[in-house]
């Protein structure tokens, strides 16, 4: 059997399990779907203030910013179903030592720690964004061309990797320090800069959220791309600076492993 | 085959006094201690045999078999399983081996334990057919019934050992790393559970590395014991030797069915305890045969027996620090 | 009644001494911590930017940093984790030993928390104050009388936060889920108390709901009173009365909350 079929049958066992843990407490589930609801009209009030007195803010009008706060959900609803149930049960997991039945099992460590948890809820999230995105579109009053299409995807594909190397890095780091768990909550505070397009940053802030937190990256590329604004040197450069992320986060990965020593006793 | 040869591993430990004044000094500078959880030790292991590690809390048993089990890389020395270096953790060495943790649970918390094993048989390649039949001898050895299909969380703490077991047997590997499997369950569990090893030992071969609190658990099961205190190791051999050799003294105890007056109870040696018709004495080896002897002759006796004393004694013996016994396993250790 | 009294107060200086420990003991972690309340800096980039050409609704640059940067430290001196505490301390039966102490669980959790203030100040303050200044000086309060009104404010906004977060831990002794209740609140919260967006910037209907609501007490209050906002005395006496009569109501209602939720805990075990 390759080592692909393999990964992948593993990654079906895992998914598996993910489903029936989730669907042991339904109660839950639904109250988790709510909470999506609740949180994706959230996010559009300081939108809709904003859009309330001006008609154009950095060159992106409402149904255009509409579209980056639905990449934005997307994103986070990948990021909160599939990346961060999995490393932030990690970080405990180190704590307790418990960690070290990952080690002894004959698969990638980091494909284990990564694929312990799912939350299917989250879904709700991700159609919530494409809703969103739909409805920008309509108020735009045209459909975005395929290619437009198949770029933007292309990129919130980069945008998943380099957000997943992030949380690589972070686990990581815990190795170190043992009681990182609240950097999950900074990183999703910081994350939360993703709505708004990144030219309406200026100054320091717009190199803080390119360059420093590629956030701009995530979101407003994916959106750009969409409307046909982005370049495509841009878009490659994108991809290429999201592949070399993910080959450093998972040297620094492997480093981190070398040096573990677990809990005592 | 196991082969370990002058295994040291140190940790760095951050260590801060009680006190204000040493927290707010410990943000900006922290002491650290080097600890040498193990200090130069060797042993080998031949397969199937059954060896029971004893010492102290923080001898550094836990310490020698997460070296064994690849998951610490020593700081110097070698360490070697079945021909494989254990920290380069190659996915044959860990399919035959498996490390068991008493207090911490690979089981999913959620789930029924089926779905680890399932999880588990994905993991380590097993066949169908060899999965289902290691599967059933595994439910019938540990008498899993219908343990597997309810929720782990809603098991007792025996039953999720018994399961644990089987979650990390269903591989059939040949190497057994025990740490303190029995911790924190009842006494006819613990039994269960020693019964339990001996049968995969005896049916599958296979090599049986244990450390337990519970002597019961190194005596019931283990012919040999390496016993490590404060990372050196201090004794490597046969327990009955150990016992003879650290406390050559025997436990007798008559039943009588008539008092003996005080002189008479003198006269027979150390008294342990006397509570009513039965007398507990302990008796120096080369006394023995003479004591037993005048006492079936001379005595009402009814019953009697001669025992060990209990393992524990010999170890808090061993380990008492200025004891004979310590200092002489010492001595012989250093000059070995 | 008065020995509890009297071992809480013999209590005190070691819980506090403690809680100052804890804190300590994971650097790293408590710095992340602090970061975390980062919202206000994101929404003081994006409004700045917005405001650079033309004030935004009488807002000019100046005005959004002042308003955020207070927005940051008060939200930073009066934020605490108890919610997540509570919830850890009931999931995992450890709530027992605290209740066996001779002082009341709500001391106990009020020292742990307090204690971690003047830390939270030590390491938030510098760096916003000098922002602060250095932009917007002038729109701060010179008037002693009104600094000491501001002093009693953040007082009662901190009780006020600190028990209506207790109160919602304690949902954590009714039913499984009180994380969504927390969200729930987060929300309303981020919203109604000015923490996402000065109140002004609401449309009117949102205003009057956040004027009588406690929402507003627990924040824009004090910032609003610290940057200069109110121009007339007897408005800051009614708003203070207002946040101290939900202070008392919230510390009122908190106490039945747990009250009842011990009641359930007690009879059916950890």
């Amino acid at each position: 059997m390759t080592s692909l079929t393999r990964y992948g049958r593993l990654l079906g066992v895992q998914l598996r399990a993910s489903l029936a843990t989730s669907m042991q407490y339904r109660v839950d589930f639904v109250i988790e779907g709510a909470m999506s609801i609740w949180w994706l009209g959230w996010n559009l009030v300081p939108l809709l203030i904003l859009y309330d007195q001006r008609d154009d803010v950095a060159g992106w009008n409402f149904p255009s910013a509409l579209l980056v706060i639905a990449w934005f959900t997307v994103l986070r609803g990948l990021m909160e179903g599939a990346i961060n149930p999995s490393l932030i049960g990690v970080v405990e997991k180190i704590r307790t030592g418990e960690f070290d039945y990952l080690l002894l099992k004959p698969a990638d460590a980091q494909f284990l720690v990564s694929t312990t948890r799912f939350e299917p809820w989250n879904l709700v999230d991700i159609a919530g964004g494409i809703g969103l995105a739909v409805a920008a579109f309509v108020m735009l009053g045209s459909a975005p061309a395929p290619g437009d299409v198949l770029l933007g995807l292309i990129l919130l594909f980069a945008a998943a990797m380099v957000l997943y190397s992030l949380w690589i890095l972070i686990v990581s780091a815990s190795f170190w320090v043992v009681r990182l768990d609240n950097l999950a909550y900074l990183f999703s505070a910081v994350f939360d800069a993703a709505r708004w397009p990144i030219q309406v940053f200026r100054g320091v802030w717009r190199i803080l959220f390119t360059l420093v937190i590629p956030l701009a990256l995530m979101t407003t590329y994916p959106a750009m791309a969409m409307l046909g604004r982005l370049e495509a040197r841009t878009a490659l450069a994108a991809l290429g600076g999201a592949l070399v992320f993910a080959a450093i986060s998972r040297f620094l990965w492997r480093a981190a492993i070398k040096s573990y020593t677990s809990a005592s006793s | 085959m196991i082969r370990v040869d002058d295994l040291v591993k140190t940790f760095r430990v951050h260590r801060r006094p009680a006190g204000l004044g040493a927290a707010l000094r410990s943000i900006f500078h922290r002491k650290y201690e080097i600890v040498r959880a193990v200090d130069g030790v060797s042993f080998r292991i031949e397969r199937g045999e059954r060896v029971g590690f004893l010492g102290p809390n923080g001898a550094g048993k836990t310490t020698t078999l997460k070296v064994l089990s690849g998951l610490l890389h020593p700081t110097s020395g070698a360490a070697e399983v079945d021909g494989f270096e254990p920290r380069r953790r190659e996915p044959a060495f860990l399919k035959g081996i498996t490390l068991v943790m008493g207090q911490k649970n690979q089981l999913l918390w959620d789930l029924p334990a089926a779905e680890t094993y399932a999880l588990n048989r994905a993991l380590f390649d097993v066949p169908r057919d060899e999965y289902r039949e290691t599967l059933a001898e595994l439910s019938a050895l540990l008498d899993l019934e219908n343990l597997s299909t309810k929720p782990t969380r809603q098991l007792s703490l025996g039953e999720r050992m018994k399961c644990e077991l089987a979650a990390a047997l269903l591989h059939r590997p040949k190497t057994l790393f025990l740490d303190e499997p029995t911790i924190g369950l009842d006494v006819s569990m613990q039994v269960a559970i020693r019964e339990f090893i001996r049968s995969y030992n005896q049916r599958y071969e296979a090599t049986v590395l244990l450390t337990s609190h519970y002597m019961q658990d190194v005596t019931a099961l283990c012919p040999r014991i390496i016993v490590i205190d404060k990372g050196h190791l201090i004794y490597d051999g046969d327990l009955r030797a150990l016992v003879r050799k650290v406390h050559p003294n025997k436990l007798v105890s008559f039943t009588m069915t008539g008092a003996i007056g005080p002189a008479e109870l003198e006269r027979l040696g150390d008294v342990v305890s006397s509570e009513g018709g039965r007398i507990v004495l302990r008796v120096p080896q080369d006394r023995l045969r003479d004591l037993v002897s005048h006492a079936l002759a001379n005595l009402p006796v009814v019953d009697l027996s001669v025992e060990d004393p209990p393992v524990e004694d010999i170890m808090r013996e061993l380990f008492r620090p200025g004891s004979a016994p310590e200092a002489a396993s010492r001595a012989e250790a250093e000059a070995s | 009644m008065a020995g509890q009294l009297r071992a809480t107060l013999r209590a005190t200086p070691t819980l506090l001494r403690v809680g100052v420990a804890e804190t300590l003991a994971y650097r790293v972690e408590f710095v992340i911590w602090m970061l975390t309340t980062t919202l206000p800096l994101i929404m003081l980039g994006l409004w700045t930017s917005v405001a650079a050409q033309k004030p935004f609704a009488n807002f000019g640059q100046r005005e959004f940093v002042a308003y955020y940067v207070g927005a940051l430290i008060v939200r930073n001196l009066t934020g605490s984790w108890v919610v997540w505490q509570l919830g850890d301390e009931i999931r995992r039966g450890m709530l027992s030993f605290r209740l066996l102490r001779p002082v009341h669980p709500f001391i106990t959790y009020a020292a742990t928390h307090i204690s971690s203030v003047p830390m939270r100040g030590l390491v938030a303050l510098p760096f916003a104050v000098i922002l602060l200044f250095s932009t917007a000086g002038d729109l701060l309060i010179t008037d002693p009388v009104l600094i000491g009104v501001l002093v009693v404010a953040l007082l009662g906004a901190w009780l006020l936060t600190f028990f209506m977060l207790v109160m919602i831990g304690s949902v954590g002794l009714f039913v499984d889920k009180a994380s969504a209740v927390f969200e729930v609140y987060l929300g309303i919260f981020a919203v109604l108390s000015g923490y996402l967006i000065p109140l002004a910037l609401l449309p009117e209907w949102a205003q009057s709901i956040a004027r009588w609501a406690p929402f507003r007490y627990m924040l824009a209050f004090p910032v609003e009173l610290a940057i200069g906002f109110y121009h007339d005395r007897t408005d800051v006496l009614r708003d203070l009365g207002l946040q101290w009569l939900w202070v008392t109501a919230v510390i009122g209602a908190a106490l039945a909350v747990w009250r009842a939720g011990i009641r359930r805990y007690e009879a059916f075990g950890s």
